[in-house]
């Protein structure tokens, strides 16, 4: 009803002013787009990215449609916080980066874009089945998906060598064995097991379920976490921290794992394309002998965290059309393609028509990071988008869980915890 | 000077003058006071009752709320990792105040006295409180990382540790290191509170007392502490307000791990507030801060007001 209101009342609005100015002055008034668009993101660890948007894209679409498009950049961190204030306020940007399950939380605050998904897909060799695990909610798209910031494992080769491995290895049990050996010649490993924002998730997770284990059946109901499979991932997770890294990973935030490696302190630790892009900026000596490979199957496979980058347009945006138009066309191949290139892959595009494409060559010791699309999964994982999968990874159950097995609990007590956490979150008594 | 005019004024009925209504006592206070509690009421009594009735609700991000009662306290009270940010809590405050206000103490009589540079070193003093929190926090994560600390480095030099202690990786140590922070961070306020108390205190009664035959103990004991206690519970009662409910320290250096062993109200409240979208649960986990820090405040008020009497 207020919409239609609304609409009259733009319609008047619009004779009387065509009327009044074509009387008047010249008829040249009848456009009624707005005159810019605001896209809010986080601060990019590449810097160009940033730099290519304000500069280049938004000056091209300026160029193609008069609408000026600002590029709201917010720092490191404060982007749910950003997304949240925007959404509670209905003002603020017309469109924003969104990650993790945020489609779901904000589902009343975001426009349905599946028609220009679903071009967009078709355009450009349809989507990763990743992608849609973020981003569809009751069936319809909330975002468009852009890249995945993913995580692998990131190691030295000539410390590895020195151990006598030419390759990575393949199974957490071969790493755990590489790991004794390095920290006995004094290259420990250095995985994040403190309350960081990612590169603690980015590999408890996959190793939780690569040992079968889960929070919460498919259901979204069921919570299964207390089973021994997760048992077996906590018993090694502890034996891994023991055997072949050192106490303090306990209180890691996430910058700590970059300082450790690039500082020659550690020589494996699980991290986004973050480390080799520095080393090769700041170290060049050190970036020839890093490389990075997807995480290590466990008895029940191999898995990934999916770190998903998306759009979403807020419905408080004036037009609406017009905010999806410009996604539209950001997303075509001349203009998405060139924003990847930026990057060289520290963005993953879900769009198949990139699996081959040129920046995969530029480095090709990214590659894992587009094969690890196929095995990656939200936090939460294989439950459906849910509240209770932010409070619960906001809550650090799974991290904690590890750490505190890790730090000397028994692995019946952790688990305990962890069952008795996800009972309340997942409001069931 | 109005009065000279009265008599005119008493024959006729006096003129509405908003000049001499504005200077009636009444009037005038009230004037006063109504800015200032205009912005009270605005910037801490609204977001405070907003803070409470969202507390009384399952108020996820950008929904509806809905009224559930008191449910969400209940939750709290049936959530370990919310017992455990009590005792976290509980222990940073009173550590960490009772550090600061005996460090405090001494650093205050130590400025008290005539020395070169007296000026400077006052001034020098207040660096810790005046750098932004976040800044030297994020040096105290320098000195904090076993690889780059200058203390590791000294134990590793003087062959006592290698490569030493975890400070922000061992729980225990963990919250040892954030205590000494918030202690640095927080001396300076305590110190200059005190040094402008200790000045107040008039140098006859150090002489009376000098005569009758105090020592040096005996002076501090029988007129500088009796002196300074009304300045000291106010410090403490400050200082217990802000450890209570600190954040950006917290936050800046171990995100409340590892596992949780750092958490306080602040910092979790904020998680499930904002991390996880539960603005009611969130609400409910910062409001818990109130009941325990109003009995403390009450508790040291009423041991005040019986030391005096």
């Amino acid at each position: 009803m207020r919409v239609s209101s609304r609409q009259s009342r733009r319609v008047f609005l619009q004779r009387t002013a065509l009327g009044t100015a074509g009387a008047l002055l010249s008829p040249a008034i009848a456009r009624a787009q707005p005159k810019s668009l605001t896209m809010m993101h986080e601060s990019s660890f590449v810097p160009p990215y940033d730099a290519f948007f304000k500069n280049k894209l938004a000056a091209a679409y300026e160029k193609l449609t008069g609408i000026k498009v600002n590029y709201d950049v917010v720092s490191v961190g404060s982007l749910l916080t950003r997304v949240t204030t925007a959404a509670e306020n209905s003002s603020g940007p017309d469109m924003t980066a969104i990650g993790f399950n945020w489609a779901f939380l904000f589902d009343d605050k975001f426009l349905d874009v599946s028609d220009i998904a679903a071009e967009i897909g078709k355009e450009s060799g349809g989507w990763y089945d990743s992608a849609q695990e973020s981003v569809v909610v009751n069936g319809k798209w909330k975002a468009i998906p852009f890249g995945n910031i993913g995580q692998l494992m990131n190691w030295r080769t000539d410390w590895f060598k020195q151990a006598g491995y030419d390759k990575f290895p393949d199974t957490w049990d071969e790493l755990l064995e590489a790991g004794i050996k390095l920290k006995k010649a004094g290259h420990p490993f250095g995985f994040e097991l403190g309350h960081g924002f990612g590169d603690n998730h980015g590999w408890l997770y996959p190793l939780l379920w690569s040992y079968g284990g889960r929070e919460v059946e498919a259901d979204g109901k069921t919570i299964v976490i207390d089973s021994d499979e997760t048992a077996r991932a906590i018993d090694f997770c502890r034996k891994f921290f023991k055997e072949t890294m050192f106490e303090d990973v306990l209180g890691w935030t996430d910058v700590n794992n970059n300082k450790a490696f690039l500082s020659e302190q550690i020589s494996c630790t699980n991290n986004a394309e973050s480390i080799l892009w520095s080393a090769k900026k700041d170290f060049p000596d050190m970036a020839k002998v890093i490389d990075q490979s997807e995480n290590p199957k466990g008895p029940k496979g191999r898995f990934h965290m999916l770190n998903p980058l998306c759009h979403s347009i807020f419905t408080h945006t004036k037009d609406q059309k017009a905010a999806k138009d410009f996604l539209r066309w950001l997303m075509a191949p001349p203009q998405a393609g060139a924003w990847y290139d930026v990057a060289v892959t520290y963005y993953q595009p879900f769009l198949h028509a990139y699996d081959d494409a040129p920046m995969w060559k530029v480095e090709p010791r990214n590659l894992p990071y587009r094969d690890a699309l196929k095995t990656a999964h939200l936090p939460g994982w294989p439950a459906p988008l849910s509240r209770a999968q932010s409070e619960s990874v906001a809550k650090f159950v799974v991290v904690d869980m590890f750490a505190k097995a890790c730090a000397g609990k028994s692995t019946k007590d952790v688990i305990a915890d962890a069952q008795a956490q996800l009972k309340q979150i997942y409001k069931q008594a | 000077m109005t009065a000279v005019f009265a008599p005119a004024e008493v024959r006729r009925r006096p003129a509405f003058s908003l000049g001499r209504w504005l200077e009636r006592e009444g009037v005038f206070s009230w004037l006063m006071v109504a800015l200032p509690v205009a912005f009270l009421v605005l910037m801490v009594g609204y977001p405070f009752f907003y803070g409470i009735w969202l507390s009384l609700q399952d108020r996820p991000v950008a929904k509806p709320g809905v009224f559930i009662g008191l449910a969400n306290f209940v939750n709290d009270w049936h959530d370990p990792v919310f017992r455990q940010v009590v005792v976290n809590t509980f222990v940073y405050t009173i550590a960490a105040t009772l550090l600061k206000m005996v460090g405090g103490l001494g650093l205050a009589l130590v400025m008290n006295q005539d020395f070169r540079f007296k000026n400077l070193t006052r001034a020098l003093l207040l660096l810790p409180f005046i750098v932004p929190t976040v800044l030297s926090t994020i040096a105290w994560q320098w000195i904090l990382d076993p690889a780059f600390s200058v203390i590791n480095w000294a134990l590793k030099v003087a062959d006592i540790a290698d490569p030493g202690p975890s400070w922000l990786g061992n729980p225990h140590l963990a919250m040892f290191s954030l205590i000494m922070v918030n202690t640095w961070r927080g001396l300076p306020f305590y110190a200059i509170t005190l040094l402008a108390g200790l000045q107040t205190i008039s140098p006859e009664l150090y002489e009376a007392a000098t005569i009758d035959g105090a020592g040096r103990w005996t002076r501090f004991r029988y007129v500088t502490l009796p002196l300074l206690k009304p300045v000291i519970f106010i410090v403490t009662m400050f200082s217990v307000i802000f450890t209570f409910s600190d954040f950006q320290l917290i936050y800046v250096l171990t995100r409340g791990g590892p596992a949780n062993a750092t958490h306080v109200f602040a910092t979790y409240a904020f998680d499930v507030a904002m991390g996880a979208g539960q603005f009611g649960q969130g609400a409910s986990i910062a409001l818990s801060m109130v009941p325990p820090l109003a009995l403390i405040i009450l508790a040291m008020a009423i041991y005040m007001r019986s030391e005096k009497s």
